[in-house]
């Protein structure tokens, strides 16, 4: 049995899949791949496969970690050629390594966020508003949860959990890039381009694409 | 595909995979090197529509070929609705997501009265004209499919033509003969009538309809050569039918998110209240070689690790033994589980079940339909009660806990006592499992009971019958309710309202097609869906248009009355018919067909052969 780990990248029409469905998908795709997946060994054996980071839908991404268990000796460049004949359209397979590090060590992750405005003016001058804000560190959300079956509304101190955000435009366009908290609470990016949404007084079209992970002293994860 | 509009109003819904398309198997052609494009319609959500076999099947049956392209279509739920028509986004087709109003065949496959709404919610949502008189151009043609068009007179007045019986052929010959005509420059008049000519193939603007003082149909006149009777379609030897080797593969999660497979068509049971147990005649069986290739071919093509055999009764499938073994052969070690729906209760054998089992664990579902055997002779649904205790005993020494119990209220001679004895039969179950000296150790027993209400269908011994009125089905629910003392049975009843609508437009006539166009302008859609049924706006539309919901649904009809869908031809005669109705008023069973053939006359659509005769 070995630990794999498959870097997926989404995009397209496939950044409407949930992450539960992501994880159907792929017990699919690694049948038909032919991948010899070793199975769990409890009284209804199943797949080990696990998504390391929760995606929000409608984000895209350039590479989310996926764990898996094989029991072949199939190389990692078969794995990614093999996944990649099976798979659906906006879903690759980019990397394949042996699965090494712990999912602990991901602390961070940098995002590129576009919100488009209905002129370069109102991205300007929305810039400008969210330094802003985000200088004076008093930036809310609220965000439901559950606790049990209970449905609770939590307070999120968004500023906490911004470790950099980099704003500039192009045309309408606000370009945001932005390092986030993604170990223990993770802070989900359209959390940040709501409250700044909201506080600005802006209905954007919003595009978020998940960069890299990286680790507390902000190298890459891998 | 995604452009930013459909980005925006994606955000801004729940489950937008429904509307993305996109999944692994689903067909892209160059549209400018296809003659026709056809947008096949499910009135139903995305998770329902990719559950259905059949969609599955015509979808690859016409991307087989070369000219056409085939997408598909399902309804936005009522959030989606809002998105598009605030932004003004036309009703698309998953594939290209260009808007159907577009394409060349639009077709509707309607598998329940309840979802007609819906069909006209979305020729609307599509931007056309509801109406078929209002749509003047040769394109689109809005053609239907599917059980419900056994009786289309209540839709008669929005689609163009319907296809009866099943579509593996006559979709291909609409597909030829359209393209001649598109190709020709014909007018729509003059494709319709060429349509008209093909067997299997329904026309409804052909045919006048008279209708006697007392509101029943007096007579259907054709005209302009249609035929007097519309003669449903078969496909004659399932072996060589065309069977897709590869399904679409949802991307989100359906109902019936698995392989599925026909073992055979028809049934020979003929339970007396049971449309698809006459409409889908005659018999045919598929081969096990032939279905074990195929399984294996749609598994290796999906990955999906579960099989469901699907047929109407599936121990009636004379090669199961063979074909559960050529199965698990292979589907043991690929760890793929196989699901045998449509079981009966009286002759599955108990070393079948257990190497079902081994495989995995699934629910065991029982349909006894009736709490005593009275009525059960009466419905003819040949299973005793100690036929179905003996089965759930095997089941719970098999390691079963939890058994599901179908049953109907409201049957053809129903009384008290037979609505009493369904709560006794539960009861029978319950104490059977504590009977069981092999049961799981510290494991309680569940019954779950789910009572619908009976609803009288064209094409079945039924078909005269009145149904129980709204006031009846309640008290017999509350009966049933009081009947039951053990919280090991757990009750759930059919909404009867709904059950009601159905029996409406189940033996409807043309005058409802107003009253449903009316219904869907207040707002009904989704009428299957309990959170979206709008009873009080249904009741409004009749109420306002004239109509009586009870002559449809409530009045006994007599013999000798024309019956809005008598010139259409399912195979099954209607003396045969007439023949089982009068059996059922003695409480009288017919053997099935293996025993005895009970001449329905089904055998003449296959030249004389059908395969309960082996």
């Amino acid at each position: 049995m070995r630990a794999v780990r498959l870097w997926i990248k989404k995009e397209g029409r496939a950044k409407y899949i949930s992450h539960l469905d992501m994880n159907r998908c792929f017990t699919r795709a690694v049948r038909r791949a032919g991948l010899a997946l070793w199975y769990t060994e409890g009284f209804n054996p199943h797949p080990y496969l696990n998504f390391l980071t929760p995606l929000s839908l409608g984000q895209e991404s350039d590479g989310e970690p996926l764990d898996i268990r094989i029991e072949d000796d199939m190389t990692d460049a078969q794995i990614l050629r093999r996944m990649n004949d099976v798979l659906p359209e906006g879903i690759t397979v980019v990397r394949v390594h042996d699965a090494v590090t712990k999912p602990a060590q991901i602390a961070f992750a940098r995002y590129s966020i576009g919100i488009e405005l209905p002129t370069a003016a109102a991205a300007q001058a929305f810039c400008e508003k969210a330094r802003a804000l985000l200088l004076r560190g008093e930036l809310t959300a609220e965000k439901t949860g559950k606790q049990g079956k209970r449905k609770v509304v939590k307070q999120v101190r968004i500023c906490d959990k911004v470790q950099s955000a980099a704003f500039r435009t192009e045309g309408q366009c606000v370009l945001l890039d932005a390092v986030l908290q993604a170990g223990g609470e993770p802070l989900n990016p359209a959390l940040l381009t709501d409250a700044l949404q909201k506080a600005i007084g802006t209905d954007g079209l919003v595009r978020i694409r998940r960069r890299e992970f990286l680790t507390a002293d902000m190298q890459s994860f891998s | 595909m995604l452009d930013k509009t459909k980005e925006r109003i994606l955000n801004a819904v729940q489950k937008p995979g429904r509307y993305t398309g996109g999944e692994l198997n689903s067909v892209v052609k160059d549209k400018n090197a296809v003659d026709l494009r056809y947008a096949f319609c499910f009135p139903d959500t995305y998770e329902i529509g990719m559950s259905h076999l059949g969609l599955k099947i015509l979808y690859s049956l016409v991307n087989a070929r070369a000219d056409a392209w085939c997408e598909r279509v399902f309804a936005p739920w009522t959030d989606m609705e809002e998105q598009m028509r605030k932004y003004g986004v036309p009703l698309y087709a998953l594939e290209s997501g260009d808007p159907i109003r577009d394409f060349d065949l639009i077709g509707f496959t309607l598998q329940y009265e309840l979802s007609y709404s819906n069909m006209l919610n979305m020729l609307d949502l599509a931007g056309l004209p509801v109406r078929a008189t209002d749509r003047t151009e040769l394109l689109p043609i809005v053609a239907a499919g599917g059980p419900c068009v056994c009786n289309a007179e209540p839709v008669h007045a929005f689609v163009d033509l319907c296809m009866l019986g099943e579509g593996e052929e006559v979709t291909n010959e609409l597909i030829d003969l359209l393209i001649e005509h598109k190709k020709k420059g014909s007018d729509k008049q003059t494709f319709l009538r060429a349509a008209a000519q093909i067997e299997g193939v329904y026309v409804p603007s052909l045919y006048d309809v008279s209708y006697n003082e007392d509101g029943t149909v007096q007579a259907v006149t054709p005209k302009d050569g249609a035929p007097k009777t519309v003669r449903k379609r078969i496909v004659s030897d399932l072996d060589t039918m065309f069977s897709p080797s590869d399904f679409v593969v949802p991307s989100i999660e359906v109902v019936h998110d698995r392989t599925t497979t026909e073992i055979f068509r028809g049934c020979i049971r003929g339970c007396r209240f049971c449309q698809a147990g006459f409409i889908y005649r005659p018999i045919r069986e598929k081969s096990a070689d032939v279905i074990d290739a195929q399984c294996r071919a749609v598994c290796e093509s999906t990955g999906y690790d579960e099989i469901s055999l699907c047929s109407l009764s599936s121990s009636d499938y004379t090669q199961m033994e063979p074909l559960i073994r050529k199965l698990i052969s292979w589907t043991d070690d690929a760890k793929i589980n196989i699901a045998l729906p449509s079981l009966r209760a009286d002759n599955f054998p108990k070393e079948l079940m257990e190497k079902l089992a081994g495989v995995r664990r699934s629910s065991l579902t029982f349909a006894p339909e009736a709490g005593t055997q009275r009525l059960r002779d009466a419905i003819n649904k040949n299973v005793t009660e100690e036929e179905v205790l003996q089965t759930a005993s095997q089941a719970f020494a098999g390691g079963w806990t939890a058994v599901k119990l179908y049953f109907m209220l409201g049957l053809p001679t129903e009384t008290d006592e037979d609505v009493q004895g369904i709560a006794a039969l539960a009861q029978k179950v319950v104490d059977a499992y504590y009977a069981n000296p092999d049961k799981p150790k510290g494991k309680s027993v569940t019954v779950s009971v789910s009572a619908s209400t009976f609803v009288p269908k064209p094409f079945t011994p039924f078909q005269w019958e009145g149904q129980d009125d709204g006031e009846t089905v309640l008290r017999k629910q509350a009966l049933l309710r009081e009947s039951i003392h053990t919280r090991k049975v757990s009750l759930s009843c059919h909404h009867a309202d709904t059950s009601f609508l159905e029996a409406v437009f189940a033996r409807g006539d043309r005058r409802l097609a107003d009253v449903l166009e009316s219904a869907w302008r207040k707002g009904c859609r989704f009428d299957g869906w309990d959170d979206q049924f709008r009873f009080d706006l249904w009741r409004e539309a009749f109420d306002e248009a004239g109509v009586s919901m009870a002559f449809y649904a409530n009045r006994r009809r007599s013999f000798d009355e024309v019956l809005p869908w008598d010139h259409l031809d399912y195979g099954v005669s209607k003396t045969y018919l007439q023949r089982e109705n009068e059996r059922a008023a003695e409480s009288r069973t017919t053997p099935h067909c293996r025993i005895r053939c009970g001449g329905c006359g089904a055998d003449k659509l296959n030249g004389g052969k059908c395969d309960a005769r082996c």
